[in-house]
Formats: structure tokens, sequence, C-alpha cells
């Protein structure tokens, strides 16, 4: 059995490849980078290494090869030679990807699956409306199996250099369970390591987004402003881990009135995947987790999307929305995004921004709720200054707010600690 | 990642919990760390190599300085850098890198002679301060020349600056990796309750000056001493990995931020971000 991953990143090997391969298919990996592609081919083999806070496991993952991107005949006749095709090449790259795998398809004498191992709920459907650009109309397209992969392991690093002839690393979490749309796949399905097969596609997509992608966004988001620079370290914050449970057990509740208790999980679930967030082998920057907060803010995405669900199940969602107002402050100068959704802000004003991104009125319901805790963070927010008390907003420094929020006078008080942050909130 | 550590042993009576913390957390987040104690320790110099990907000098010990120059001058890469750490325990040195800066220090003064410093009384007070020293110690106030004799110089070398009262305690500020922390305490300061101070939210200004000065020597984990008189700042000392007691959750920021630059350190970046502006070291 033959499978090709289209994408050499972090998931494609540090998850797909190892399981494929587990799995007994021969793995080809396409490229668009020639130094990983020779050097697959030059070394035959990476590693993955698993960690958690007390075990780490280390898996040569063997048999590989790799086709660069370039050579459009060579991927055509890879993706038409074989058995299940695989892509991991990141969201906004679907779209070249399918280019790509139309070229091969239009080669093929039988149908096959395609699983999409992409951070995207719909990535799978997607991907079926960029290849049916590319093939002819009168393409069976419909025989062809596209689902999207929903993982749960995190890959963060990827050590060592292609230029050398060392086997690459790459590091990440233990979880191999990826979930599969059932539905969307075609006969024969594939039997991949890890794999669950899910006839309820669309909870598993809400559970991982609304609680562990919410949860994650929280520590983020939160420790940004507390001034962490690793995700590791701001779930060490008592304030931050609060937080985290209580915006993933929100998204929990609405799950549960949504979808039922099974697929919601209980608190201990909450706690393992906090303890995830720990695990510092993975190395995680809050840069990382944080990054694309446009997107990361959208209505249907982790924090509003999750907020809405609680709504609906009769959930205040108060640490969603303190979290997706504290997403609209993640300004990292790397991040482009994060420029737009400053930009947006500081120009059109947070109310703007709420409808614009979040599909939100900052006068009422949740609108509302994340434009009050965004005034709230607004009255210390200034690039470099930390968040000292989440609880009552206390910062390290004092500053004239920014884009027009109202101005907060600190009034020392006494010589108690608490009183001496008495802030007095003007108009 | 390795880690080698200076630290100073303090006797039991002395509270001092925040390294012990810090590098329990490095511990626990993967990180080999060695504590290294010179001042306990026979060294054979033959024997100095850079051994770990990052140093931390915590310790401000004459030995603990000049053994991590010795391993600077081998290329290791240490927080703070040894020039700076050894420019900082040197007041003449640090006062005039932040005069150059043109932050607010008081005027400064050095000779060898206590009784030259006499018609300098006449403009007000001055305090005297062993140049090389840390924590308080050794330090007069000195209001007319009378007073001079009384003042017991354990050295040739005499450091004075214009004394301003404080109009309030001390502000101790400190500073890591660009963040900057105000706490108020006591001078002098003596149990460790004292030493914790208070926590106070750091006006614009003196986040600004925070931030100068430590562009001015070119490094991110540092700590001033700043009064307030007739509503101006005055630095009056600065430190290099000063103790961080009253920061809120200090070994936990400490340790993220050890983390991050040791991650840098490893990944082939430099040591510490580039200071465009104001450095004088």
């Amino acid at each position: 059995m033959k499978a090709i991953i289209l994408g050499a990143g972090h998931i494609g090997c540090g998850l797909a490849g190892q399981l494929l391969r587990a799995s007994g298919y021969q793995v080809v990996f396409i490229t668009h980078t020639p130094v990983l592609a020779d050097h697959f081919n030059r070394v035959g083999c990476y590693q993955v290494h698993l960690v958690n806070g007390s075990e780490a496991r280390k898996i040569v993952v063997d048999g590989i090869c790799a086709v660069s991107a370039d050579d459009l005949d060579r991927v055509a006749a890879e993706i038409a030679a074989a058995d299940l095709i695989v892509t991991s090449v990141g969201a906004g790259n679907l779209s070249a990807a399918a280019e790509l795998i139309a070229s091969g398809l239009s080669l093929r004498s039988r149908p096959a699956n395609i699983l999409a191992f992409e951070n995207l709920p719909l990535a799978g459907a997607r991907l079926r409306e960029h290849v049916a650009q590319h093939v002819p109309q009168n393409f069976p397209l419909a025989d062809y199996g596209f689902s999207t992969a929903l993982v749960s392991r995190a890959v963060t690093q990827r050590l060592g250099d292609p230029a050398l002839d060392e086997p690459l690393t790459f590091i990440g979490d233990p979880p191999d369970a990826f979930v599969v749309d059932r539905l969307s796949l075609r006969q024969p399905l594939p039997s991949i390591e890890g794999m669950i097969l899910s006839d309820d596609f669309d909870a598993w997509v809400c559970r991982k987004l609304y609680i562990f992608s919410a949860g994650h966004a929280t520590c983020a988001y939160l420790g940004y402003l507390k001034g962490y620079h690793y995700i590791h370290a701001a779930i060490l914050d008592p304030e931050i881990r609060a937080a985290v449970l209580a915006a993933m057990a929100e998204g929990q509740r609405g799950l549960s009135a949504c979808y039922g208790a099974e697929i919601a999980g209980d608190e201990s679930d909450l706690e393992e995947l906090v303890a995830r967030f720990e695990n510092s082998a993975l190395n995680d920057p809050i840069a990382r987790v944080g990054r694309d907060p446009w997107r990361k803010l959208s209505a249907d995405d982790r924090l509003i999307g999750a907020a809405h669900l609680a709504e609906e199940a009769g959930v205040h969602p108060e640490h969603l929305a303190l979290a997706a107002a504290a997403a609209f402050y993640f300004d990292d100068p790397a991040d482009p995004s994060s420029a737009d959704l400053q930009y947006e802000v500081k120009f059109f004003g947070v109310a703007s921004a709420l409808n614009r991104i979040c599909k939100l009125d900052s006068s009422q319901g949740l609108g509302c709720r994340v434009a009050n805790a965004w005034r709230q963070f607004a009255n210390g927010w200034h690039r470099g200054n930390v968040l000292l008390k989440l609880d009552r907003m206390i910062w390290a420094c004092c500053f004239q707010p920014e884009n027009g929020a109202r101005r907060t006078e600190i009034v020392p008080q006494s010589n108690d600690y608490q009183s001496l942050f008495l802030a007095k909130t003007v108009y | 990642m390795k880690i080698g550590m200076f630290m100073m042993r303090y006797p039991p009576s002395r509270k001092s919990p925040i390294m012990p913390e810090v590098v329990r957390l490095l511990v626990e987040w993967g990180v080999t760390v060695d504590p290294i104690y010179p001042d306990e320790q026979l060294t054979d110099l033959a024997h100095i190599h850079v051994e770990h990907d990052l140093y931390v000098l915590k310790s401000g010990a004459d030995l603990a300085l000049s053994l991590a120059g010795a391993l600077h001058a081998a290329g290791a890469q240490i927080v703070n850098p040894y020039p700076v750490a050894a420019i900082m325990r040197d007041k003449i040195i640090a006062t005039r890198v932040l005069q150059a800066a043109r932050l607010p220090v008081p005027s400064t003064y050095v000779t060898n002679h206590l009784e030259e410093l006499a018609p300098l009384l006449d403009e007000g007070p001055l305090v005297i301060k062993p140049y090389r020293g840390s924590q308080g110690r050794g330090v007069h106030v000195v209001w007319d020349s009378d007073e001079l004799n009384n003042v017991r110089a354990n050295q040739d070398l005499i450091f004075a600056q214009r004394y301003y009262k404080p109009e309030d305690r001390d502000l101790k500020i400190y500073c890591i990796g660009g963040q900057v922390y105000g706490v108020k305490r006591v001078w002098p300061a003596q149990t460790y309750e004292e030493k914790l101070g208070e926590p106070f939210v750091v006006t614009p200004e003196l986040h600004q000056i925070a931030l100068r000065c430590g562009q001015a020597f070119g490094i991110e984990v540092y700590g001033l001493d700043v009064i307030v008189n007739d509503g101006k700042f005055y630095v009056v000392d600065i430190s290099s990995f000063p103790g961080f007691k009253g920061v809120p959750d200090a070994a936990l920021r400490l340790a993220d931020y050890i983390y991050s630059v040791g991650q840098r350190v490893i990944s082939g970046q430099p040591l510490l971000p580039a200071f465009e502006k104001e450095r004088f070291v």
C-alpha cells in the first residue's frame, strides 16, 4: 500500500507519516522544500519524539521518500498510484494542494480517499471544492472520499538540519487518535493506526474546537497579557489556570447540551487537557498558539463559537468572553493577522471589529460581554505592560489608555496590598 | 538545555525562596540546571570550560564574577553578560553610564580624600557609599563637615552623591525582559516582610526611565533604586540580577524568561535582542 502526503511539516511528518508507516503504508512526501526532499531521499527516515511530563517515546519512521512539488509529472504519477492521499499543507495552502491532487486524480483508474490533516474543521469539504475546480466537469469526483482528519496531537518542533545527514526529529505529545468523517469517505475505508471513524463528525469537531482549542487560546491570550513566553509557564499561573478551566467548562456545558455528555466529557477530561498544556517538552510559545487572532476570533471559531454554544445552553460565557477580549490585544509583530487586527481596532474601534470579525453586536448579549471585558483591559493595556492581577485588572504600569478607552486613575489608598492598587475609573 | 547557575548560599535565617523556585521550575520543564557555588569549592582554573548552553550570574560575589569573566572569555553565554555585570558592581562606572544616557542621577563625586567633600556640603547633604557595595551596607548620610570624621571608609576611594531626602519609601524597580515592576520598600529593609515591600503601579515616566537604564547597559534583567524628591525621580543605584522580592509571581516570570533566553541561545539566536538606541556599554 502506498500513501502520498502532501506537505512534510510538523503534522505531516510528526503524526500522519508516523501512523501511516505503522499501519504498513509506504509513504511518499510531496514537498515544496527541495532541501527537505533531498534529505528524506538521502537519509530515508526521521524520528518522532513523543513526550509528556513523565514519559518519552522515540519512534523511527523509516521507509520514506519524497518528491519535489515542482516535479509535476512525478507528483501526478505518485498520486495516480497511491492507495491513500493525505494533505498536511496548512489551511491557506489547500487550493494549491488541490491543483496537484487534481492532476494525479485525472490519471487514476480507481477512486481513492483523501484525508486532510489540517487545522480547519471543514478542510475535507473545502479540498473537495478546490479539486473540483481543477478536474473536468464529467470527472467522477463523487466517487472519491474527502474528510478532515481531526487530530489531537500537537507537534511543535522540528529539530535538525535537512542539509545534513542526521535524521530530523519531530517533537510532539503522545495522543495518536485522530477522527475522520465516515460518511464523507468511500469504500474501501483505509485502516490506519489511531483512526476513529465517526458518524457524528461535527460533534467531534466542536469537541476539539470548543474545549481544547478554546482552552489553548485562553491560555495564550491571557498569558500574553500577563507577560509569559510559553504555554507551559502561563498555565502555572493560578489565575490563568483557573480561567482556562472555566472557559473550557463553559464550552463543555454548551457541547453537552447540544451533543450529549458522552461527547462533551467531564471535569477530569478538562484536567487532562490542562496537563497537556503543562507539557514543557512541547516547548510551545504563546506566540505560536495565539497566532492568527483574526481567524481565531471569527464567529464559529474556538472562542466565539464556543460562547454561542454555551449561551444556547443557558450558560453565561464570562471566561470565553474574557479570552476573546484578550485576543483583541494580541500584538505580535511577526504575525500579519495580529497586525491587521490591531489596525482594525485602532482605526475603526472595537465595536466595528466585533461586528466585522465576530459578527457580534457590541451593545447586547455576547458582544456586550466581550466589549466590556475589552474596555477593562484597555484601562491598562500598553505594549510591554504586564497584567499582574486578572481578577482586579491590575497592571504593572499605568499608561494613558489607547484606542479611546476609558481612563483609569490609580489611587494608592493604604499599605494594604489589595487597596494599594485600587483603581478608580473616570470617564 | 543545560544551564549553569552561579548562586550564593544564604544562612537559613535569611529567607530567599525565589531562586530555588526558579531552579525547581526549570528542572520541571526539562532543563538540566547545575547550581554553581564558587565560594564553597576549590576551582582549578585550568578546568574552566564552557559546559552549559547558558549561564545565569545570580551571585554578586567577587569570585563568581571572576569565574563568569573567565567563562565569558571562553565564549560562554551569560545572563547578565559578564562585562555589564562587572560594570554594575562598580558604582563609579555604572553612574557614569547612567549620566551619559541622560538618566536622572544625583550629582556624583569621587575622591581619595574625605575632606575634599567638605565644600560640597555647603550646598546640601551627601550620601557616601562603598563604590563596590550593595544592599545598603556602609551607606552614610552626611549633613556637615564634622560628620565626615565619623564616616568609616573601608577603602581609600570615596563615592558620594548629592542626598535627596525621599518623600516616600524607596522605590525598587525590577526589570525582566522588558517588563517593569515596582515595589515600595522601607530603607533599610530588615525583615523579610520589609524586603517584600509592596507592589505599586509604575508611572509612564518611571517606566521609561527603567527601560532606558536597561538600554544604556544592554541588559534585560536588572533592578533600580529610585527616590522621589520634589516630584523628581533620581536613580540612586542599579544592580544586575537583583533578588526580585515583592514582584508578583517573580519565580515563574524569571524561570519563563531564562527558559526563553536558553531557547534563543540553543537555536543560534543572539543572547539578547539588539539594543539600538542609547547603549553606552
